[in-house]
């Protein structure tokens, strides 16, 4: 008998390739909960994008801070949140105001904490709501028609714990989850679900156990109660599974750690257990399904929040449901996501210091920590061989594309005792620039089943700006003298660039309406943490602020 | 007093000057408030904000800056946030860092009020909003003394023993039917357009917005305070009582 081609697609579950991809619309942070930031549209091409141009502009108003979200595009309309949560939908194809909404001026926190630092990575959509976090610790959900207010939940105190949270929410079917950040400061971290119809909420859980709990073993005395592992960025989730993925940050304080840690303890596996590591929750309870800790006893701030790419992938002649995970210090591991197998890993950063390498099984070796009262010099810095900007991966090369940072900071260590809320790092960490080189970053495309690193293109300042990888075969990103450009995914080589007169900082996606493919990014640089160490660095550069979402298409009747 | 003796007393108060303590106050302060790498790192020396070591800064100029923030940046107000002990001893410190020798000890008004608690009170102070008991703790719903989110309005009278607190009666607690499905609800305002109240059904409270056509509100509820304070045992409930005792003014 012969079965109609159409009719087998049908039958074949929904597989990886498929739940990667955007098309029309761009729904999550990460393109989709796979965190790709891949888009299935192929119109701008290797052929064609030398002739993009603008097709709107929309700037925000809001020039307190940079432009570091990612947009939401459903059904023509796309969703932008500013730097001190603005929100707006605009006509996609146009750039007409929709509905514009203002956050009032936030409760306060603790002065000299997070809440200090205005920012926004995106908003998240479901369930007929925008939905966003906020500096001072709200979770806020607008109605996506009109962008009034409809429930606002406080998922923390700000002024108690010095801590917010300021990504963009993770969908997880009936559900909202949300990280934070605050273990920079004496804070214990968790993430929280709330239900996306009442804000209601769901369930929370700690990144570091209490007492009674597996893990609390793995803390010294009480120094779990401030152990930090703030979950500060967007996880992932399989609905195959049901598993919610998240990285974790790392233990606190960051550059001291007699106090978190007994003497004699051997650092090979699982120490201050959840934090810098990678954990699967169940998406429905929130109860831990497995963990795999990147940097046992995490005494570099290489906290490993960032963003957990899920991907089906042929590993050693079998197809293995994978996730692959960067953490600051760019050492990627690549994992089962069923079972948190270590499958192997490759070290992104050309300057590495801090290790001198990993085992067949995963665990560090050659240790090089800070030393109390020493001043060092370790490699990557705390801003990371990549910050938090996302990478991107393409299903058609098969390729991660990163946007990796040569940068160096010289570690000086405290024993500063925690007080609730403040600043908890235990050391000073001034960035620098390492010897000897001319160039401090590099885009990279990496396969990321053998390690290998396909092709470099370098970059003489420091890339903080999300990746987008396209099915036309590109990769588009952005630089902090303001030039968005796009690159050949199989080569590397420069075949676009625009200059859009701020720096860049935030995101860019890819989103078609009525048959027109058009890429959006954000611009305008940051200007306080990474920003403005990066600025440091370079006194003669302008990398100059702003807050301007610039949309580019073919032009009408070249396509 | 003589003059000569007057001059003396001067002298030996220079030389027991307050002000070389009142820095190391203030470096610990700085430490924790402000030296993070991301801000002025330690001394005042690097990090992602504005050095602030050896600028000619006066020492009034820092207060100022102290005290209000720069607005539309990353540099907050402390004026509210910080003791004026704490406020005093920092301005101190970087003005120290700028060469100035003749400091000022105290540098005008402001700074949060501190309250002096022992015992009982501190203690129930700390459990008040213990962060371990994640959203079961009294500052997920209360602020008093300064501590918590006010969500419930200010606590006008101290119940007297864990079993009164228990039994509290909560006449503001109101029904609100939504879509079929009644629930505890504090009301906070009603307009033309909008219903506001705070949804109890579970801790946290949810700030729900809604239009008057779509909830009916009714006084009165089932939803009794006990059932949100399981996370404490009455010894720990009489400590946070001694401490609303302290800061609720009748």
């Amino acid at each position: 008998m012969r079965i109609p081609a159409f009719f087998l697609l049908a039958l074949l579950p929904l597989s990886a390739q498929d739940a990667g991809v955007t098309r029309n619309d761009w729904l999550h942070y990460g393109g989709t909960q796979f965190s790709w930031r891949y888009s299935a549209l192929d119109q701008v091409n290797t052929s064609n994008v030398k002739n993009l141009l603008p097709a709107w502009i929309f700037q925000t108003g809001d020039y307190t801070e940079y432009l570091g979200s990612t947009p939401i595009v459903a059904d023509g309309v796309l969703y932008l949140i500013s730097a001190s949560a603005r929100v707006f939908a605009l006509d996609a194809a146009k750039g007409t105001l929709i509905w514009q909404y203002r956050y009032p001026a936030p409760r306060p926190g603790i002065a000299g904490s997070h809440s200090d630092f205005i920012q926004n990575r995106g908003v998240a959509l479901t369930d007929g709501k925008i939905i966003f976090g906020t500096r001072d610790n709200f979770l806020v959900a607008l109605d996506q028609k009109t962008g009034k207010e409809m429930w606002k939940v406080s998922v923390d105190d700000p002024k108690q714990c010095g801590c917010n949270n300021l990504s963009a929410p993770l969908v997880v079917k009936d559900k909202i989850i949300v990280g934070g950040n605050g273990g920079d400061q004496a804070h214990r971290g968790y993430l929280t679900a709330f239900y996306a119809k009442t804000g209601r909420l769901a369930w929370r859980w700690y990144v570091v156990p209490a007492p009674g709990e597996k893990g609390n073993e793995t803390w010294k005395g009480d120094s779990w109660r401030f152990g930090g592992g703030s979950p500060w960025l967007t996880g992932s989730f399989d609905p195959d599974l049901n598993l919610v993925y998240w990285g974790t940050g790392n233990a606190a304080a960051d550059f001291y750690d007699a106090d978190r840690v007994a003497a004699g303890t051997n650092k090979s596996k699982d120490v201050n257990l959840y934090t810098a590591s990678v954990v699967a929750l169940d998406a429905d309870t929130g109860k831990l399904r497995w963990h795999f800790q990147e940097v046992p006893d995490d005494i570099w701030d290489y906290d490993s929040a960032y963003e957990v790419l899920l991907m089906d992938r042929q590993i050693r002649g079998q197809m293995r449901k994978v996730l692959v995970h960067m953490n600051k210090s760019g050492l990627t591991f690549v994992l089962d996501r069923a079972t948190g197998e270590f499958l192997s890993s490759f070290n992104v950063p050309e300057v590495s210091n801090w290790m001198t390498g990993v085992t067949e099984d995963g665990k560090l070796v050659g240790r090089n920590e800070p030393v109390l009262g020493k001043t060092q010099s370790f490699c990557p810095s705390t801003a990371g061989a990549k910050s938090w900007n996302s990478t991107a991966y393409s299903p058609r090369t098969g390729f991660l594309y990163t946007p990796t940072n040569e940068l160096c900071n010289d570690i000086t260590s405290n024993d500063t005792k925690p007080t609730e809320g403040r600043f908890f790092m235990n050391g000073d960490f001034p960035t620098k620039l390492p010897p000897n080189r001319t160039t401090y970053s590099h885009v990279d495309a990496w396969d990321p089943v053998t390690g290998k690193r396909m092709w470099s293109m370098p970059y003489k300042f420091v890339l903080l700006s999300s990746m987008l990888a396209t099915a036309g075969d590109l990769v588009f990103t952005g630089d902090p003298e303001g030039n968005f450009f796009a690159l050949d995914a199989r080569t590397g080589n420069k075949l676009w660039t625009f200059q859009t007169g701020a720096g860049h900082r935030g995101g860019s996606i890819s989103y078609s309406v009525n048959g027109r493919q058009y890429i959006a990014v954000t611009t305008g640089f940051q200007q306080t943490v990474v920003g403005s160490a990066i600025v440091g660095l370079f006194p003669e550069q302008s990398f100059r602020p702003g807050s301007t979402l610039v949309v580019f298409a073919l032009p009408e009747g070249s396509r | 007093m003589t003059r000569a003796l007057l001059l003396f007393a001067f002298a030996a108060l220079a030389a027991f000057s307050p002000a070389q303590d009142l820095v190391k106050q203030g470096e610990a302060v700085f430490s924790k408030s402000c030296a993070t790498g991301y801000c002025h790192g330690a001394k005042g020396t690097n990090g992602g904000a504005p050095r602030l070591a050896a600028r000619g800064f006066d020492q009034a100029f820092i207060a100022n800056t102290v005290q209000r923030g720069i607005p539309s940046t990353a540099m907050p107000a402390f004026g509210t946030t910080l003791s004026r002990a704490d406020l005093n001893a920092v301005v101190a410190y970087v003005a120290s860092l700028n060469g100035v020798t003749n400091l000022i000890t105290n540098s005008g008004p402001g700074g949060a009020p501190a309250v002096k608690l022992s015992g009982d009170a501190a203690r129930g102070r700390d459990l008040f909003s213990d962060a371990v008991r994640s959203f079961g703790r009294c500052s997920t719903c209360h602020e008093a003394g300064g501590i918590g989110i006010a969500v419930a309005t200010p606590i006008a009278k101290v119940p007297a023993d864990a079993a009164a607190l228990k039994a509290l009666s909560t006449s503001q607690v109101s029904t609100v039917t939504l879509g079929g499905e009644s629930m505890p609800a504090l009301l906070v305002s009603k307009k033309a357009n909008t219903v506001v109240f705070y949804d109890l059904t579970s801790v946290p409270p949810v700030l729900r917005t809604e239009s008057p056509s779509a909830v009916q509100t009714r006084d009165g509820s089932p939803w009794r305070h006990a059932s949100v304070i399981g996370a404490y045992n009455d010894a720990e409930l009489s400590a946070i009582l001694s401490y609303l005792r302290a800061v609720v003014k009748p």
